[in-house]
């Protein structure tokens, strides 16, 4: 099991080793990174504090293993319009008000609890005010399940089926 | 001495056809494809895993915006980052519509054409569809009968491979079947519920154009089963979904007769009004502009339905000023797809402790009721549904949770969805059209497609009508969560059958094709792909232009031997 501290090391190579790790408290923080394209350094925070937190590592690699915040930032990048990207940014931004500044920062049982009331409301309470949370989530989620990690352990998934089985038991 | 016995015009589905039977009959010909080499080693990506994908297997919304702005929007689910070569460009192959109409041109131009993208549902036409024009005088009437097709479905079955059941459903006839894909548990289910309530209906696997039980012939052409991989719209490196790139092309290629030209866009088919005879097609080379003319004893054109029509539009001589074997006016006309945007879909119990393992390529088949056994209907001829009942899954996050509930709640037992949407028959109509534009040229001086086309009353009232009935059947089925959008119909041309530009009927006046596709106007120039359809039916298209053009070749191949052409 990989400690919290080399979880976030493996962030950082995910996103170029630029980056220097700051961690202190349990907290963690990723200070100036020239190598993200997309994400300012708070944004990046936030993506990779909210990823951690929707798929942490369990018994299978988790969100930050797989580096799912290098990964949306090169999607941001690379794939979205500038519309996309500036809806993207307001989202984050909106995000940050929604679940207080400090969010990313908060220790860790705190924001677990913080971002699973929220999640909550996301799905049962007014979803249109939390499409920004649901979209991101959506592009974690996305984004993990795309990973040689995420798609091999987590998903099951086989290259090259060979047969089809329309009626399995689940064990 | 011509340079080819004959000339074929497309590489694609029924392209592929023509120039394997011609080559069988032991003619020298040529296969003029207005695209590029496929080379599944380098093109095919259906071995790329998710995780070798870029952005998702996104295409950047840049170059969608710029390149691919009909098509991806038209068929966003097959157009990805890595195969969007298998699709045009639309700014290098723009067409235009009539104001106030919409119309979907979904293409690839490249060898074997859209064989290598198809979704492979592989339906007969029934005795009923080739006698419903006549019966309720809409169109013109078939000239040819389900039986006589019958033998020709049988020889392009057993060739292409088809899996599926025998159902013994006359509005549905069976063949030369492979093994089907088994239904799931839950279909099982939804079919006893459905053909309990609905005693009329039917609940069957899908018939698909993949081989299931490889027969030597196939595996003689490296063909082998289906892996159920199901990323058929990447390619296929088991050759396993018929195409024309692994199945007629090869078997073409091996007779030696065969001379595949690419990037050879059909200018003009020319005409000798003295023997009143096609003498060979002008083309213009897609890459080096220059123009050439291959003469042959036969043309056979592939082009695709809209096509086609236009290279007869574009081929203007004295004896046809409005384009050749057009003395009908017919070329161009009657313009036909299917109809979809109708369905429900809901969630089926008593299934969360089972899954199912692979990929299949295909679904449920409710074959066409509605005026076959049941006779209530406020619209003329009917529509099938495609669908299925697979684990309810997620992949998008779309659930809510967070942490190691959320994420092991991917891989835990859930519900199971039913879906089923409907693809409806479009009845013809001469003043849905495809012409020349009159001003407009694309890059190598061909003058553009301009779409005319429009439902009718009848597709709108069908699609209704199905809408209600998918509602209904999986009520039936006992399913809950049930959606069922507001119908909105898909713009002409989305569901990529199209067809009908150059029909065939006993009337040289009123068709452009004979029972046989061939021109009334000129005995030597065939059209065998989706041109010559006198209606379209509900199923999926492309068997009949697989049948239909073997048929015609032999046709054509026995004229020659005669010299009657």
């Amino acid at each position: 099991m990989k400690t919290r501290r080399e979880v976030l090391q493996s962030l950082i190579v995910s996103i170029g080793g630029a980056s220097v790790l700051n961690a202190c408290g349990g907290i963690a923080r990723v200070v100036p990174s020239s190598s993200m394209r997309f994400y300012s350094d708070q944004e990046l925070a936030l993506v990779s504090r909210i990823s951690d937190l929707i798929i942490p590592r369990t018994d299978t690699p988790g969100a930050l293993d797989v580096k799912v915040p290098g990964f949306l930032d090169s999607l941001m990048t690379e794939w979205a319009n500038p519309e996309t990207k500036n809806n993207h940014h307001e989202e984050l931004k909106e995000l940050t008000r929604m679940l207080g500044e400090g969010f990313a920062t908060l220790p860790p049982d705190t924001s677990e609890q913080r971002l699973a009331q929220f999640d909550y409301e996301a799905f049962n309470g007014r979803p249109i005010s939390y499409s920004g949370y649901r979209s991101l989530k959506s592009l974690i989620t996305q984004a993990y399940f795309a990973s040689e990690d995420g798609a091999l352990q987590e998903q099951k998934w086989v290259a090259v089926p060979g047969r089809w089985d329309p009626c399995v038991e689940i064990q | 001495m011509p340079d080819f016995d004959a000339i074929v015009v497309g590489s694609g589905m029924s392209g592929g056809w023509s120039a394997k039977e011609l080559c069988e009959h032991g003619l020298r010909v040529a296969v003029l494809e207005r695209g590029p080499e496929i080379k599944p080693e380098r093109d095919y990506v259906d071995q790329l895993p998710p995780w070798e994908q870029k952005n998702l297997d996104r295409i950047s919304q840049d170059e969608i915006a710029r390149h691919y702005y009909k098509q991806y929007p038209g068929v966003a689910y097959a157009v990805k980052e890595s195969n969007k070569h298998f699709w045009v460009k639309d700014d290098e192959h723009p067409y235009e519509t009539v104001n106030g109409t919409e119309y979907d041109w979904l293409r690839g131009y490249h060898t074997a054409g859209r064989s290598i993208m198809w979704s492979r549902q592989s339906y007969r036409m029934g005795p009923q569809d080739f006698t419903a024009n006549k019966e309720e005088n809409i169109g013109i009437d078939w000239p040819v009968r389900y039986d006589e097709i019958s033998p020709w479905y049988d020889y392009v079955e057993r060739f292409a491979g088809i899996a599926g059941n025998r159902d013994g459903l006359k509005q549905l006839p069976d063949g030369e079947f492979q093994p089907a894909f088994e239904l799931t548990c839950a279909e099982k289910e939804f079919k006893t519920r459905v053909e309990a309530a609905f005693p009329g209906r039917n609940v069957i696997q899908a018939r698909v154009a993949h081989i299931t039980a490889v027969t030597d012939e196939q595996r003689a052409l490296g063909r082998t089963n289906c892996q159920a991989q199901n990323r058929c719209h990447f390619g296929c490196s088991f050759k396993a979904y018929f195409s024309s790139l692994h199945a007629t092309l090869p078997a073409a290629q091996r007779t030696g007769n065969l001379t595949m030209v690419h990037n050879a866009i059909v200018q003009s088919v020319e005409f000798d009004a003295e023997s009143n005879r096609v003498t060979g097609v002008r083309v213009v080379d897609a890459e080096t502009n220059q123009h050439r003319f291959y003469s042959s004893r036969l043309v056979f054109l592939n082009a695709s339905t809209i096509a086609s029509a236009l290279i007869l539009l574009q081929s203007k001589s004295s004896t046809f000023p409005n384009g050749l074997a057009n003395a009908s006016d017919q070329v161009g006309r009657n313009l036909m797809d299917h109809v979809s945007g109708a369905g429900a879909n809901g969630l089926i119990q008593g299934f969360e402790n089972k899954t199912v393992f692979g990929r299949r390529p295909g679904g449920i088949y409710i074959p066409r009721y509605a005026n076959i056994t049941e006779h209530d209907k406020p619209y003329k001829r009917g529509f099938g549904y495609q669908g299925g009942a697979t684990p309810l899954g997620n992949a998008n996050g779309q659930i809510p949770g967070i942490g190691q509930v959320f994420k092991e709640a991917h891989g835990a037992p859930g519900p199971w969805r039913v879906s089923i949407g409907a693809f409806g028959e479009q009845l013809p109509n001469p003043n849905n059209r495809v012409t020349l534009h009159p001003t407009k040229v694309d890059k190598w001086g061909n003058p553009l497609a301009l779409f005319n086309v429009t439902y009718s009353e009848n597709e709108r009232i069908m699609l209704e009508e199905a809408r209600k009935d998918a509602v209904a059947m999986l009520e039936a089925a006992g399913c809950s969560e049930i959606n069922s959008s507001p119908v909105n119909l898909t713009v002409p041309g989305n569901r990529i059958h199209e067809m009908g530009s150059a029909r065939m009927g006993r009337d040289p006046d009123t068709s452009v094709l004979n029972g046989w596709c061939q021109t009334h106007d000129v005995p030597n120039l065939f059209i065998t792909d989706g041109s010559f359809m006198a209606s379209s039916a509900c199923q999926n298209p492309s068997l009949s232009y697989m049948a239909f053009s073997a048929r015609s070749v032999k046709y054509a191949a026995d004229l020659l031997e005669e010299k009657v052409i």
